[in-house]
């Protein structure tokens, strides 16, 4: 396939997208359907070319063809087929072709979806998804174009290859995971500027986006999750969340998102939140954009961002002039916006969603303040203070705890209000059980954060239960089914709730995790061969080191025995310190890499990272971590991701 | 809407607004924040608080203690200003000779002393095409 055919059908692309905008809004003028239809096929159109060009990039990666600059700087003739297939995210313009790709499916999926629903929405919405595609457009035709070909005085024999830490295979799914995310909000997006401009801003559609946000919200958790996961297994730190700018800037939408998903039930059921719902909708699209402004602008130190370049005031604009757009229209709109009802008690489930709404913004405008500390300090008194990871935990932990309070109190509350007996009834035995383990986990003398943290978890966890165990018995008695059917047959029914509250479940999980960070120790040492040094009661004995070549790395292996505190063995860590392209005679294109070991229970984690060895071979230098409860991070994410499937499974006919 | 969930809606955003605030001004934990300065006007300026630079390191600079390997120094380059850096924790595996880094710590008597050293992530391996000078594909087994 012909590389030159990948560019030309950017460049089709690019005028199909102008194409179809303006026969969209000529439609809109005339109402002559011939105009829609044509606006819609461009619209097909547009998503075709962008295949056709991903696809042809997606060759020549895999032909390893290096008269392109993007495949001789991302791959090379050993780079396994897998990663060569990653490479089309590895880089600049490879990643913003593949948003656009993404882009181009949802777009595909909507249009075919709505061929013969919401007439007066569609017209606006593949304006929207247009525009969007349009501006990528720019971008990859213009810009960072990924078929620009290779610009050297000498021949490209071979090309760089993928970064050994990037030859991982959650590294090669967590960026497309976080893109199918944060491109997916485009749809609910496009959804919210159509009906703001319809004036159509009833219940129909949120009706018409609620999976799709989703499904956005499912891929954006799951890469961010996949981030954390990759990060603590392969960067070596120990940790899997250090508050870096471009992890904010995933974050900052998820926080928005999750409002907006708690926010449209209450749209849905009782057609209040009109104006907050627009508010939220359009500041999780504007912080998805904004995000890909944080990760390649430069304007933040972040260990992630990309060479900088012109494509952050690009972005910049791009994120202005969608909240202007918005803003203003729904300032125009805003009087069909208000909703006619009102919220009349604090105790009612709708007074829950917006507390619990009011607490995900508030620590959203946290995390950002803190993100962009460096810019606002540097404007206001001349000197630019960077802000790490204590601050963030200082200031998020008790907002977070709250958060995590208002996910127990919200589902036992009754929408409209709960009378005072109602409410002895529903929190009695949740209160009673959290503070019975507040007073243990005092007895055992944990800090004030951790028995807040562990009683909430064990409050929500009991909340929930008791949400399923009334449930049950409802139907139990009502249709004369066991236990564990009338519980399968209430998910059944209502998977969209009780989905939520898996959901739930997964985040207190979670939650639990992050509050074993409290425990964590660790240590750094030089050890020797038989000799032995404790960690937090483990005893590490280095039973031998020694040396191996393999295909393509030269490895340090370390041999270290684990045994508690009375003795017992425990697990046996190899960690190993590695050399990719050990023989490259360029010493500076070797690529040390330290390969951990964990050993992971539940209780704990034994993280071993093999740093470095003694020139005389005899003297392995170590890092030892011992991390509580980790693991119940990883299955909270499991849990959460299996809640939002149930949610998200359609309903028999 | 109800007056009563309206003041406690204004309630919850002046206390967090505080709590930001406070926390902005008074972090429980000195290493929360850092003042990014150039490598130029640190040599040139005495600084006492916690500080954060970014550089490259500069070329055959990096040495590692023949009896503790966690201890290495390396000189940092930003323009023309070089600063001597010592650092003696684990050390990122991009760490070498022309990475870019960005170093916390504090500066005392010459010295900046960091405890923290970050190497540009996986996602910023940009570098020059290879020629044949330095690269040949019979050296490296797959």
């Amino acid at each position: 396939m012909n590389p030159l055919a990948g560019a030309v059908a950017l460049n089709l692309a690019f005028g199909c997208s102008i194409l179809s905008i303006i026969a969209l809004i000529a439609y809109n003028r005339t109402s002559d359907f011939r105009l829609f239809l044509v606006g819609q096929r461009l619209g097909l159109a547009i998503s075709f070319f962008v295949f056709i060009s991903t696809f042809v990039l997606g060759h020549q990666l895999m032909i390893s063809n290096f008269d392109i600059d993007y495949v001789a700087r991302y791959t090379s003739f050993e780079t396994p087929t897998v990663y060569k297939i990653s490479a089309l995210w590895a880089g600049q313009s490879g990643s913003l072709l593949f948003w656009l790709f993404i882009l181009s499916i949802f777009n595909t999926i909507t249009i075919i979806q709505n061929q013969s629903k919401h007439h007066n929405l569609m017209p606006w919405v593949i304006i929207t998804l247009s525009t969007i595609q349009l501006f990528f457009l720019v971008l990859t035709n213009f810009i960072t174009n990924p078929f620009e070909p290779t610009q050297a005085d000498f021949e490209i024999v071979n090309g760089n290859g993928l970064n050994p830490l990037l030859q991982n295979i959650t590294m090669a799914i967590h960026p497309p995971t976080l893109y199918l995310g944060y491109v997916g909000f485009s749809v609910p997006f496009a959804f919210a500027f159509a009906a703001l401009v319809n004036k159509d801003i009833g219940a129909l559609w949120i009706q018409s986006i609620r999976r799709w946000t989703l499904v956005a919200w499912l891929f954006l958790s799951v890469g961010i999750i996949l981030g954390g996961w990759w990060a603590y297994q392969e960067l070596g730190w120990g940790g899997y969340w250090a508050w870096d700018p471009v992890e904010n800037a995933s974050f900052m939408p998820w926080l928005t998102a999750t409002a907006f998903l708690h926010s449209i039930i209450v749209q849905e059921k009782k057609d209040m939140l009109r104006v907050w719902n627009m508010v939220l909708i359009i500041l999780t699209f504007s912080l998805c954009i904004f995000g890909t402004f944080l990760t390649r602008s430069g304007v933040m130190s972040s260990v992630h961002s990309f060479t900088e370049s012109s494509l952050g005031p690009v972005f910049l604009s791009f994120v202005f002039i969608i909240l202007v757009s918005s803003f203003g229209l729904m300032y125009s709109r805003i009087g069909v916006l208000r909703s006619p009802r009102r919220i009349e008690s604090v105790s009612s489930r709708e007074s829950g969603f917006l507390f619990n709404n009011l607490i995900f913004v508030v620590m959203c405008f946290a995390v950002f303040w803190g993100t962009l500390f460096p810019v606002i300090t540097e404007a206001v008194n001349g000197n630019k203070i960077s802000v790490g990871p204590p601050f963030f935990n200082q200031i998020n932990i008790p907002i977070g705890l709250a958060l995590l309070a208002l996910t127990g109190i919200g589902p036992l509350l009754a929408w409209r209000g709960t009378s005072n007996k109602r409410l002895i009834q529903n929190f009695a035995f949740p209160t009673i059980l959290g503070l019975l383990s507040s007073m243990f986990f005092i007895f055992l003398k944990m800090s004030v954060y951790v028995v807040i943290s562990f009683s909430l978890c064990i409050f929500v966890v009991a909340a929930i239960l008791s949400e399923f165990v009334k449930g049950a018995k409802v139907r139990k008695r009502k249709f004369n089914e066991s236990l564990f059917k009338a519980i399968y047959k209430m998910i059944e029914k209502n998977r969209s709730r009780y989905g939520g509250y898996i959901v739930h479940l997964g985040i207190v999980l979670m939650f639990v995790g992050f509050t074993g960070h409290a425990f964590d120790k660790e240590k750094e040492f030089g050890i020797k061969v038989g000799d032995t040094k404790s960690v937090a009661n483990y005893d590490f004995t280095l039973i031998k080191m020694y040396e191996e070549e393999r295909p393509n790395h030269y490895a340090w292996i370390t041999d270290i025995r684990v045994t508690d505190m009375f003795g017992n063995f425990v697990t046996q860590l190899r960690p190993e310190k590695r050399v990719y392209f050990h023989k490259n005679p360029d010493i500076n294109k070797r690529q040390p890499h330290s390969e951990l070991d964990i050993y992971s229970t539940l209780n704990k984690d034994i993280y071993s990272i093999f740093s470095s060895v003694s020139s005389d071979n005899l003297t392995a230098f170590v890092k030892i971590m011992v991390n509580p409860l980790v693991k119940w991070v990883w299955i909270g994410g499991y849990i959460l991701a299996f809640g939002t499937v149930i949610a998200l499974w359609p309903r028999k006919e | 809407m109800n007056s009563k969930i309206f003041s406690l809606i204004i309630g919850v955003l002046l206390v967090v607004v505080f709590w930001i605030g406070w926390v902005s001004t008074n972090p429980a934990d000195k290493k929360a924040m850092a003042q990014f300065i150039s490598v130029e006007s640190l040599v040139n300026n005495n600084f006492s608080q916690r500080l954060k630079l970014g550089g490259i390191v500069k070329d055959g600079s990096i040495l590692i203690s023949e009896t503790n390997q966690l201890e290495c120094s390396f000189v940092l380059k930003e323009g023309d200003a070089e600063l001597y850096v010592n650092y003696s924790k684990t050390r990122p595996d991009l760490f070498k000779d022309g990475a870019e880094v960005i170093v916390t710590g504090e500066y005392v008597d010459g010295m900046f002393y960091a405890d923290e050293l970050q190497t540009k992530c996986a996602s910023r391996y940009e570098g020059d095409l290879r020629n044949e000078a330095n690269y040949k594909l019979e050296e490296l087994d797959t």
